[in-house]
């Protein structure tokens, strides 16, 4: 009976973990929140477009702020609405600076045909009153090269007849500043700023998203439960969020915790514990993850580097680090004495962790080990990284320290 | 970046592989397999439903050991459809890639994998048409296009279209990104890397998971423009404890295994702590450790640990200084057909050896011999010293050389001294080489002269002998690595050459043809 009953909450638990993993990979339900306030992004522009659509006129707009902001959620959830209000006026075209600026402008370049092309074709659409809705997403990206795709845009909007509205999306703030003078005459200077959002409004939106809907198929006994924990005003559970939002406030971010944290469910109720383990998990440190991966030989090199670098040695390469190597070998005795080749291998393995890079690009010909070297790590992490390691020999940690202090 | 180091790694693994195959213990990582036909096995695995139902997680975590934190982190993160993209990143043979396929044959109903690794799909072309038709293979698919989309617009769409034509009947998608980091060094690299990495966002599809496997850290991903995260799992490199077991998994003889294990491992582990190279250095280690031993199966006993640890010590401090070891005969079918390896993949093999193998012959022509020192000797000696080196007495005039480094202040030196260390061995036109080689060859028929007072009219012929297809001679020697051949100089537009050999293995030579190689060279 027990057995069964855990049985039967763990799959409860698993159902919930979908449910939740639905909520927070569905756009539309993350934002969902910016519809409902009046004085948002999402609002103001609606009005502009539904007013531009229902007045017959051009406008431009751009989204300004930075990734995962929800700027191509708002866009998304505006042309929803409006595609159900006025269902035959409105078409959107969709454009993304990563795929499509270079091949409009290199049709663009070659003929002027497609410019007269545009402009009829909003003309008839205007004639027809109907809008379209030039969505331009990663703009920055169209304000490269010539602009030809901006300009003659800009340029059909222009004239009376047509009824477009051309929505620019970057994450570039000074993206307007980008556009060359005839483009930016062009273009109506409106511009919404996305900011990341405030701790309590993104305490508000984790809650929101965390909270399993009644209308879900668990047990409303299950669910009830589930909603009733007021995790979320625990001071621990402030902490946590400030100490996240420091880094990174965005939306985005926020979402890669709750869907690191939740999944730490087991009991099926939300812990304390989960998202104390999800904040750590998101606060690794790569360089220092591959700094306690190294073997000792890898350390000693790197440490001869460093004892080189602090020597204000201009640039230096393998044969200078091995020449280091061997000072300190034959200075201290130790047992991680071996041979060019080995030390060369180990090298290599720093080269491929990236630990280490080549100082320029040049001498693509010339042998590894001629070509200069430089650190890629600074030389407190790489103190505080054998601070960390277990096996690393005293002589090392002594090396690195001696320079340091005299 | 890692463009130079790849064709020396897939060298080192073959030349590993060569002599005997590698000890293809079933718990190693995929990267260690010499070859790609495991990892293909794996994939064709994860690609087919799993054959029990219900299989549990424990069935996994008994084939990836060492790696149960990632391996559930995975099923985690994988598991229900709807996913965040996710990047697995760890050093080389950490067993990122094994853990996903492995992790993807686990987790259960209808799914579909698209596996691409990027090391093999070099241009953005070749990894769209991959891409399109893995997943064209479906009968629903609508998208039969004939034409490789080769734009980036074109292949969304078309990767939309494929993907929704298969998300459509209910099925996940797992597009899995293998080897991102070599994206980087690509040609249209700094366009294609973003594209993936927001493909996500691209496509709008909930049904399609992203997957990126890679060696380098996320803050390589990093581009000016803002990025967009996946979530990550790290895979940290094996300990000591998990090395033991991945080595000792399905061993013959556990016991006699696990007491050369304590023996070997530790040092070992000190210079490096990949799986890979460490298998393939204690597979032969084990060989020598077992040699005293007449019945492989016998338990050991104290005593004969002892005797066993005795035996291979020496062999184990030879170990420890080379990257790979190969048979003789492997070695000089290296030299010759050294065309086929890869850059300097011969000197190293050489310089390895160093110490251990006086016994190492060199299967080359005499005057291929001394071509190779006269290179050398161009390659670190100063051009202005050739007249004093080389004058019509052959030796060196010690008293100008004294003269001239009294002569030049402490400071001058040392910065020449750097600057030598820097640029390594110099270049040189093919006049001044041929010049050297003229002067050695003469000189040490001299020295034969004088020790067996041959008859004059041999050591001339000898000489001729010697001069006669040196260019032929030279171009052998550009093949296989002693020397390269570099750009050729702007202002006399003839090429210019360069050694590649290292001081060991010159005197090497010179000791083989007799030649006092260490009166000729500029010690500073």
């Amino acid at each position: 009976m027990a057995a069964a009953a855990a049985a039967a909450a763990a799959s409860v638990a698993s159902q919930a973990q979908a449910v939740l993993r639905g909520r927070l990979c569905d756009q539309a339900v993350v934002h969902a929140a910016l519809r409902s306030s009046p004085d948002t992004n999402y609002s103001k522009l609606k009005y502009l477009v539904a007013s531009s659509v229902s007045e017959a006129c051009n406008n431009s707009v751009l989204l300004l702020g930075p990734r995962g902001c929800g700027k191509a959620a708002v866009v998304d959830m505006v042309l929803d609405d409006l595609k159900k209000e006025h269902p035959d006026a409105i078409s959107v075209i969709r454009l993304n600076g990563m795929l499509h600026s270079d091949d409009n402008c290199a049709t663009k370049a070659s003929s002027d045909d497609n410019t007269e092309f545009m402009i009829d074709m909003l003309r008839e659409c205007g004639l027809a009153h109907k809008t379209i809705i030039f969505v331009l997403e990663e703009f920055d990206l169209f304000a490269q090269g010539k602009q030809r795709l901006l300009y003659s845009l800009l340029d059909a909007m222009q004239s009376l007849t047509s009824q477009a509205v051309v929505i620019g999306v970057s994450c570039r703030l000074d993206a307007d500043q980008l556009l060359e003078k005839r483009v930016r005459s062009r273009f109506s200077h409106r511009k919404l700023l996305f900011v990341p959002s405030s701790v309590d409004s993104l305490q508000r939106l984790m809650e929101h998203l965390l909270a399993l809907p009644e209308d879900s198929p668990l047990p409303t006994k299950y669910v009830r439960e589930y909603n009733a924990r007021s995790i979320f005003n625990d001071k621990k559970f402030k902490g946590i969020l400030s100490s996240l939002t420091d880094a990174d406030a965005t939306t985005s971010h926020i979402l890669r915790f709750l869907v690191v944290s939740y999944m730490d469910i087991d009991s099926g109720l939300l812990s304390m514990q989960s998202f104390m383990n999800a904040l750590s998990s998101m606060q690794r440190q790569p360089k220092m993850d591959s700094l306690q991966d190294l073997s000792i030989l890898e350390l000693y090199i790197l440490v001869c580097m460093n004892r080189l670098e602090d020597k204000e040695k201009s640039s230096y390469n393998f044969i200078t680090i091995m020449k280091e190597y061997k000072s300190v070998q034959d200075a201290y005795k130790t047992s991680d004495k071996y041979s060019h080749t080995v030390c060369f291998r180990a090298f290599e393995h720093l080269l491929d962790r990236e630990l280490i890079s080549f100082a320029d690009n040049k001498g693509r010909n010339q042998a590894l080990e001629y070509r200069p070297v430089k650190l890629l790590i600074s030389s407190r992490e790489l103190a505080e990284s054998l601070k960390l390691n277990t096996t690393c020999p005293a002589v090392l940690q002594k090396l690195l320290d001696r320079e340091r202090y005299m | 970046m890692s463009q130079p180091v790849t064709p020396r790694r897939t060298t080192r693994s073959s030349a590993s592989a060569s002599p005997s195959p590698a000890p293809a213990s079933p718990t190693s990582p995929p990267k260690s397999r010499p070859k790609p036909s495991p990892r293909r096995q794996l994939l064709a695995a994860a690609a087919a439903p799993p054959k029990e139902d219900g299989s549990p997680a424990d069935a996994l975590l008994a084939e990836l050991p060492g790696r149960r934190a990632q391996a559930m982190d995975l099923l985690r993160f994988l598991a229900p459809a709807p996913a965040l993209p996710l990047m697995l990143h760890g050093g080389a043979a950490t067993g990122k890639t094994r853990a996903l396929l492995l992790a993807l044959r686990h987790l259960r109903p209808s799914q579909r994998l698209v596996y691409a690794a990027l090391r093999s799909l070099p241009s953005p072309r070749a990894l769209f048409a991959s891409l399109l038709s893995q997943l064209s293979a479906t009968p629903f698919s609508t998208s039969s296009r004939h034409r490789v989309p080769d734009k980036p617009s074109d292949f969304v769409a078309a990767l939309r279209d494929a993907l929704t034509g298969v998300v459509s009947h209910g099925e996940v998608v797992y597009l899995v990104f293998d080897n991102l980091e070599v994206v980087r060094s690509w040609d249209k690299g700094g366009q294609l890397l973003p594209l993936l990495l927001r493909l996500h966002d691209l496509l709008q599809l909930q049904q399609v998971v992203l997957v990126y496997v890679s060696s380098a850290t996320p803050d390589a991903y990093y581009s000016m423009t803002g990025s967009v995260e996946p979530n990550y799992v790290y895979f940290p490199d094996y300990t000591v404890d998990e090395v033991r077991d991945i080595l000792m998994h399905d061993h013959p003889n556990p016991k006699l295994y696990s007491s050369f294990l304590s023996v070997a491992l530790k040092p070992l582990f000190r210079v490096t702590r990949r799986v890979d190279e460490l298998s393939a250095v204690l597979e032969p280690l084990f060989r020598r450790y077992c040699e005293p031993l007449g019945d492989l199966k016998a338990v050991p006993d104290e005593g004969m640990k002892r005797r066993l640890f005795e035996h291979v010590q020496s062999h184990l401090a030879v170990a420890l200084n080379e990257t790979f070891s190969v048979p003789m005969r492997a070695s000089m079918d290296e030299i010759k057909d050294g065309g086929s390896a890869g850059k300097g993949s011969a000197k190293r093999q050489f310089a390895g050896k160093d110490g251990l193998s006086s016994e190492l012959e060199f299967h080359m022509s005499v005057s291929a011999k001394y071509l190779l020192l006269s290179a050398f000797l161009a390659s670190r000696n100063p051009a202005t010293l050739d007249a004093a080196l080389f004058d019509s007495t052959g030796g060196l005039d010690n008293r100008k050389r004294k003269r001239k480094s009294s002569q030049a202040s402490m400071h001058m030196k040392d910065t020449i001294v750097e600057e030598m260390l820097m640029k390594g061995p110099g270049t040189f036109p093919l006049e001044r080489l041929l010049a050297i080689f003229q002067c050695i060859t003469s000189v040490s028929e001299d020295i034969l002269d004088e020790i067996d007072c041959s008859d004059n009219m041999a050591s001339e012929s000898g000489t001729t002998g010697l001069m006669s297809d040196v260019l032929l001679q030279l171009s052998t020697l550009c093949n296989s690595n002693f020397l390269s051949k570099s750009r050729s100089c702007p202002l006399e537009g003839s090429a210019r050459y360069r050694s590649n050999i290292d001081e060991d293995l010159a005197l090497k030579v010179a000791r083989s043809v007799n030649f006092p190689l260490s009166k000729y060279m500029y010690r500073r």
